[in-house]
């Protein structure tokens, strides 16, 4: 098992190089707008230009460069040169002050995580459940109601369920005022004020990924159900209770773990970017969207490697964590 | 300077622009001035009311973040809301403020010597920074905040307007060399004492330098504090700012600024060092809160104009907000100002078909100019433009005011005259009055909205007139960087430019914009790319006369002769809408075209 878990880490870090060279050659050699222009300002002159993209480094060969971008990322601390704020130094913002892109993502990230910490156990609080009623009642009225119910959930697109939810919901532009309005994570000062502030954000992020999930697990169950060992189960007089959650369930769960890491993944990485849009919740997403919004490309960069991390991170956890929910797999 | 949009370029999708305002209301008075079509009842308030008293703390929602905290780099209208009212510049622009400046932290207008070719300030009496410098404001300190701005680290995008300074260039070359050696010393700019300020030109221009120092360039930074920071590429000193005005960002003992958080929130205080007896401005509230994020402006605005409390900083509501802003909200809650910016399609008039002048002039005839507004929004979002100074500025009465000049034949009707469009076709030697043989133009032009419903508008426009129109939509950054401001690159059509004025002087909307000695091979903004030997010689006539009136007739003819070339259509002067919650006793600054926040004030007890 630990041989396989250095192996996967290995692999992992390989996969971050690639991802690396990717990104730099997207931003680097395909036509982008050009970095040292926008931080000239309109009327500099091509010589101010020149100056800045020197002081830059983009004038250098682009091999140097990737290299200097290659060292910054992942250089130990110990043997850096000092201007070299690594590990993960991913160079500085051209807009927001020139603040360091590892600072602008560590700032971003907590948000995030807490956004997308809350909707994974709601959803899967909802999912799960909903799957498996639907599933055991398979073409009842009820499963009908649920499926068609996360059909609409999913056809809905997030941003517009967001400002939906605002406008009827909110306490600043709702039409009833319940829940905390825009903006107010950030004026949140407390836990219990960053969770009430969330409590929609969540509801809307689990929403669509519920209804998808509940859809998931619905299926995996009926597979899974008509296994031999769940009627041996059966016919060993164990409870219908039983059979249904110690032995089925956790066969189904396996391949929702490997989507749940992967969306997990996904959302920390910046894909949460329009609800924490709608929501003006300071996360990493709504960062990559006024990153996009400003072509700061060092900031997009970074963004972009900073989720591709993630992404891997989680499939490597998922992949562990699929020893545990099924015995069957075994890593050699 | 760049406008409420992120981008860095003109304004473009910037400028205020959004000014995406739905046509609504169907008055059409006017402001006083008759100048700029904005309806009398969103016109901008320009001063506090009698009774506006000291206290309580506003609320500015923004979606994005300033630019620079650094005020040599600042070069963003929303930053300069906060610059405004956190530094002591030379000049400023008071609330209505639109032709010149006022003395700020100089005590008056420099002095000027009879060659126009030296300034003198004296520096205001009493002015201290904020902690952690703690310490009276000196001419070395002006001195050394315009040096730092030559620093690659700092990155000034006007500082070129200061380059008629005696050694301008020297010193640029010596910050470039050696980045990280400490600004350098510009030896047109000396201080014979604590109080003086001088400042030599190799040419007459004190008009043009004296407007460019109303800018944030000109905002005091303590060398021995800041030479620390400065000496870093990029300089780090906009992390520990130093304010010299009523309001400061926090910090802590060390300077570094606590209230910032970039992309999330400014918090404004009072600089406990501030005088008010040394200062014009009224400085009501005790803090100013920046909320930034606020990404989707339909719900923003809804915020602001539900709430209490707060207005808006960079983004505009967008058209059906604005229009209910308009219907709806309580009288004053909305406003609309001249953001001193234009929007226009230029023209290549480097290569075929565009450099045959007839050809320009049909273009424009045929063009349908309140077809091309109605894709921002309609009439709020401005006046039809007829030629390139805006209103509310020196030079737009002369040259021509909304009407334009009335020669212009083919700028005279802003719905477009078919018959015109072919008599110049004609003109150029196509007898059907449409083009024939190959028509085949390239357009480069945003590709989201409503830059690319403009271009998209423009192009069937084109079509009519027999043209083959490719147009390639890409990123707005990108259709300058890559495209528009790349003379080489550059496609017959650029269908999303505009250029917001740096200061309210006509040189800083016309001389990069139009003369031929303004074209480079990157970063140009003379899109037309027009190089026409006599307005280039009118205009650099232009920048040395320094009478204000005869400053003005002087680039309304430079607008018209320019006008004359059809080197582009213009087709709006933007308005800048902004809003605020009932409660708030908004003052608009005009020159800022956004809200003045040491002005602006709350009903208190």
């Amino acid at each position: 098992m630990l041989r396989y878990i250095v192996r996967r880490l290995l692999w992992a870090l390989v996969m971050l190089v690639l991802v690396s060279a990717v990104v730099f050659a997207i931003f680097n050699i395909f036509p982008t707008a050009d970095p040292a222009t926008l931080r000239a300002g309109r009327s500099a002159s091509p010589d101010q230009i020149q100056i800045i993209r020197e002081s830059l480094g983009l004038d250098d060969p682009k091999l140097t460069q990737f290299g200097r971008y290659l060292e910054g990322v992942f250089t130990p601390i110990s043997s850096q040169a000092p201007d070299v704020d690594g590990p993960m130094d991913l160079g500085e913002s051209i807009f927001q002050n020139n603040t360091p892109v590892k600072e602008i993502i560590l700032d971003r990230l907590p948000a995030t995580i807490f956004l997308v910490t809350g909707a994974m156990i709601l959803w899967m609080l909802i999912a799960i459940p909903v799957g498996i009623i639907s599933a055991v009642r398979s073409r009842s009225l009820l499963d009908r109601t649920t499926m068609i119910t996360s059909l609409a959930f999913i056809s809905a697109p997030v941003f517009w369920l967001g400002l939906v939810a605002l406008y009827l919901f909110a306490s600043d532009v709702g039409v009833i005022h319940i829940f905390p309005g825009i903006g107010s994570y950030s004026e949140a000062t407390t836990f219990w004020g960053k969770v009430e502030s969330m409590l929609l954000p969540w509801m809307v992020l689990a929403a669509a990924t519920a209804a998808i999930y509940a859809r998931y697990v619905r299926s995996q169950m009926i597979e899974v159900m008509s296994e031999d060992y769940i009627r041996t189960a059966r016919a060993k007089g164990l409870s219908e209770r039983r059979v249904i959650l110690k032995h089925a369930l956790r066969s189904a769960l396996t391949p929702i773990v490997t989507l749940l890491g992967l969306d997990v993944g996904l959302l920390l990485a910046g894909n949460a970017i329009l609800t924490e849009t709608v929501f003006n919740i300071p996360g990493v997403g709504q960062e990559t969207a006024n990153a996009i919004g400003q072509s700061d490309l060092p900031l997009i960069q970074g963004i972009v490697l900073f989720g591709a991390f993630f992404i891997v991170i989680f499939n490597l956890f998922v992949d562990i964590l699929y020893a545990y929910l099924d015995p069957r797999v075994r890593y050699q | 300077m760049r406008s409420n949009s992120r981008s860095v370029f003109a304004l473009a999708a910037a400028v205020a622009l959004a000014l995406a305002v739905s046509a609504c209301g169907d008055d059409d008075s006017t402001t006083s001035s008759g100048a700029a079509a904005v309806p009398e009842e969103f016109a901008p308030p320009t001063e506090a009311p009698s009774d506006a008293a000291d206290g309580g703390e506003l609320t500015v929602l923004a979606a994005g973040d300033i630019d620079y905290m650094d005020p040599g780099a600042a070069y963003y209208q929303f930053t300069f809301m906060v610059t405004n009212a956190g530094h002591r510049t030379l000049l400023t622009w008071a609330p209505e403020d639109t032709e010149e400046p006022t003395p700020d932290g100089a005590e008056d207008f420099p002095e000027v010597s009879d060659d126009d070719q030296t300034l003198t300030f004296t520096i205001r009496d009493g002015m201290k920074f904020a902690p952690p410098v703690d310490r009276e404001i000196t001419s070395a300190d002006y001195k050394y905040a315009i040096e730092r701005a030559l620093l690659p680290g700092v990155a000034n995008g006007y500082a070129a307007y200061l380059s008629d300074i005696v050694g301008f260039e020297d010193a640029q070359k010596q910050a470039g060399d050696n980045p990280t050696a400490g600004a350098p010393d510009i030896a047109g700019i000396t201080t014979p004492d604590d109080k003086t300020l001088e400042i030599k030109l190799d040419k007459p221009s004190s008009y043009v330098v004296t407007q460019a120092l109303s800018l944030p360039i000109s905002a005091p930074v303590p060398e021995e504090y800041a030479k620390e920071f400065d000496a870093e590429n990029p300089s780090t000193y906009g992390d520990h700012v130093v304010f010299s005005g009523p309001y400061m960002v926090e910090n802590n003992a060390d300077g570094e600024l606590t209230g910032y958080t970039s992309g999330r929130e400014i918090k404004m205080i009072r600089n406990p060092n501030w005088d008010r007896d040394t200062d014009f401005r009224p400085a009501y509230l005790d803090s100013i809160d920046i909320a930034e994020g606020f990404d989707d402006p339909a719900s923003a605005s809804r915020k602001v104009l539900s709430g209490d409390a707060e207005v808006n900083g960079d983004f505009v509501p967008p058209p059906n907000v604005l229009k209910e802003a308009a219907t709806e909200s309580d009288p004053g809650q909305l406003t609309l100002t001249p953001s001193g910016g234009n929007r226009y399609i230029a023209l290549n008039t480097a290569i075929p078909p565009f450099n045959d002048i007839n050809i320009r002039k049909a273009v424009i005839a045929t063009a349908d100019r309140e077809a091309l507004r109605n894709t921002r929004g309609g009439e709020l979002v401005g006046p039809v433009a007829t030629h390139y100074i805006p209103p509310e500025f020196p030079g737009f009465e002369e040259a021509g005011g909304i009407e334009g000049d009335p020669s212009l034949d083919f700028l005279a009707n802003p719905n477009g005259d078919a018959d015109l469009a072919a008599s110049y076709m004609k003109k150029a030697g196509y007898d059907s009055g449409k083009c024939e043989g190959d028509c085949k133009i390239t357009m480069v032009g945003d590709d989201i909205s409503p830059g690319k419903d403009t271009a998209e508008v423009f192009r069937g426009q084109l079509e009519e007139l027999g043209f083959n129109v490719e147009f390639r939509p890409v990123a707005h950054d990108i259709m300058y960087t890559r495209f528009c401001s790349v003379p080489d690159q550059e496609p017959e059509v650029c269908p999303n430019v505009g250029w917001l004025k740096d200061f309210n002087d006509a040189q800083s909307m016309l001389q990069i914009t139009f003369s031929g000695d303004s074209i480079d091979p990157e970063n140009n903004s003379n899109w037309p790319q027009l190089d026409v030997a006599e307005i280039n010689k009118a205009i650099a006539d232009a920048t040395l006369i320094n009478d204000p009136d005869e400053r003005a007739q002087a680039w309304g003819e430079i607008d018209t002769q320019i006008s004359a070339q059809a080197p582009a259509v213009p087709w709006v002067w933007d308005n800048q809408a902004n809003i605020k919650s009932a409660d708030v006793l908004g003052v608009v600054n005009k020159f800022n075209a956004n809200w003045d926040l040491s002005f602006t004030s709350l009903p208190q007890g």
